[in-house]
């Protein structure tokens, strides 16, 4: 479903790169170094996101991405760890799936939203990579609805014939931290939308407890928070290799 | 030592696997990665293997990435960046704010005799005192003995960049019974070198030719990234060998 790398720039004190539903971006984390001093705040990191388009130079939709990330980071970042510094979050989106949109569409006709989960996925894992502690971890999806039907990760075409599209982001500790909505809808499609994209991120909240471990190896239905822990897993197994080694060794 | 359980931020350790103390005055130490939040949880702020020594009574996550935080007694290669009046402003990782040493902080060092550093030369120094709030201090000398203890500027040679594990690793007191490290004995039976290891993730290496100094450095950094064992990294110098 999605496909995660870890720390796949090694310039960038973290890095990260992920791949889910056309949407491709590569995510770089510089921090804790100097602040500029006006941006300087005295008990707290700074953090500063920038969004670079796939293609020609980001605009007021790029802005709008990175104030919402810059707002949910800000919570999700312990920053009161690392005062007077700055935490650089810079995400360069590889693909997107607007290029199948006709030629002739402005891109200010498509939606800002649909890119948004991937930009929030791909900061939390270059965070991860780059060890800057953290309050808690993340997980986002989008849900599209179209009349009475419920899509979660639609692709272009569902997008467009879409009634309205739905952002939702859930802490690790099963908190909503994000949700941004677009279009016409009532109250209970929110409801039926922000269920379905629970499930998503957080997987059946009630069966959890007794079947985590086999949770990971089916893959049919595999959960948001499981991409995450298993590339970190995978990474970890990487770096303690020379452990093993020696243990074996020795025994 | 030995637990595998992997950790996340914002998870909660719970108290079963704290480690109880064999004295009970010694109070529990959290590394790097854990929190405590008042009065009595500790949440992890780290993605990692959670480690625990029962003897120290300390718990901490383990972590490689990243770039490095100053910690006192640390011992690191900085570069001189410039100097001022008595302090010599260096730098231990790039774009942060630079530590301070000052120029007495050498061995036998007066007014009248102390070591002129132009900028760009490397210093092997100890980090003295840091903290979040203020400016990392670092010395070239031991402070209770006066002694320079191989620390102070590092003449010639070369400066490689390896993982801070990897440095971990380097300056344990058994480097191949608990780091796994076996190079360097290989090397050091063939070929005469110095090495610097900082904890900021820097390897200085002198050694009679440039030949033999890239091999010292090539094989550590091909140790680091592929993550080999004792005995590749005996196969790994046999072929550096073999080109020099």
């Amino acid at each position: 479903m999605a496909d995660v790398t870890l720390s796949p720039l090694h310039r960038a004190d973290g890095s990260a790169t992920f791949t889910s539903n056309g949407y491709s971006v590569v995510a770089a984390v510089n921090g804790p170094i100097e602040v500029q001093r006006r941006d300087e705040l005295p008990e707290e990191a700074a953090i500063d996101v920038a969004i670079r388009p796939a293609a020609g130079v980001g605009g007021v939709r790029e802005r709008h991405l990175e104030s919402i990330l810059q707002s949910t980071l800000r919570h999700v970042i312990l920053v009161s760890a690392h005062p007077r510094t700055l935490i650089q979050v810079t995400l360069q989106i590889i693909s997107s799936t607007e290029g199948s949109f006709n030629v002739g569409d402005l891109p200010q006709a498509t939606s800002n939203l649909p890119i948004l989960p991937a930009l929030l996925q791909a900061s939390i894992l270059a965070l991860l990579s780059t060890s800057i502690p953290l309050s808690m971890t993340l997980t986002a999806t989008l849900v599209a609805v179209d009349g009475q039907r419920l899509k979660s990760d639609p692709s272009a075409e569902e997008l467009k014939v879409a009634s309205s599209i739905h952002v939702f982001a859930f802490s690790s500790h099963g908190n909503l931290l994000v949700v941004e909505s677009e279009g016409e809808f009532g109250i209970e499609t929110w409801e039926e939308a922000y269920q379905n994209a629970r499930l998503a991120c957080r997987g059946d909240e009630e069966n959890d407890s007794e079947s985590e471990d086999v949770s990971m190896d089916s893959d049919n239905d595999t959960k948001l928070e499981d991409v995450l822990r298993i590339a970190v897993r995978q990474k970890v197994a990487r770096e303690q290799k020379w452990k093993l080694d020696l243990r074996s060794a020795t025994t | 030592m030995a637990t595998k359980t992997l950790v996340f931020p914002g998870d909660i350790i719970s108290p079963e696997v704290l480690p109880i103390p064999t004295n009970p005055s010694l109070p529990l130490k959290l590394g790097p990665g854990l929190r405590h939040v008042p009065p009595s949880t500790i949440t992890s702020t780290l993605a990692g293997p959670l480690c625990i020594d029962r003897k120290k009574n300390a718990i901490w996550v383990e972590n490689n990435t990243g770039r490095y935080i100053p910690q006192p007694n640390d011992l690191i290669i900085a570069t001189v960046h410039h100097s001022s009046t008595d302090i010599y402003h260096c730098s231990i990782t790039p774009h942060t704010a630079f530590a301070q040493l000052p120029q007495l902080a050498f061995e036998g060092a007066t007014k009248k005799t102390r070591p002129q550093l132009n900028s760009g030369s490397l210093i092997y120094a100890r980090i003295l005192s840091a903290s979040k709030h203020t400016d990392p201090e670092i010395v070239c000398y031991n402070p209770s003995t006066g002694k320079s203890e191989g620390m102070g500027e590092l003449k010639g040679g070369m400066l490689f960049d390896i993982s801070m594990a990897m440095a971990r690793r380097l300056l344990m007191h058994k480097q191949k019974a608990d780091g796994g490290i076996a190079l360097l004995e290989e090397i050091g039976g063939k070929v005469a070198f110095e090495i610097a290891v900082g904890r900021n993730g820097k390897v200085w290496v002198k050694s009679g030719g440039v030949n033999e100094t890239l091999l010292v450095g090539r094989a550590l950094q091909e140790t680091d990234t592929q993550g080999l064992g004792i005995e590749e990294q005996v196969k790994v110098v046999r072929r550096l060998m073999r080109q020099v």
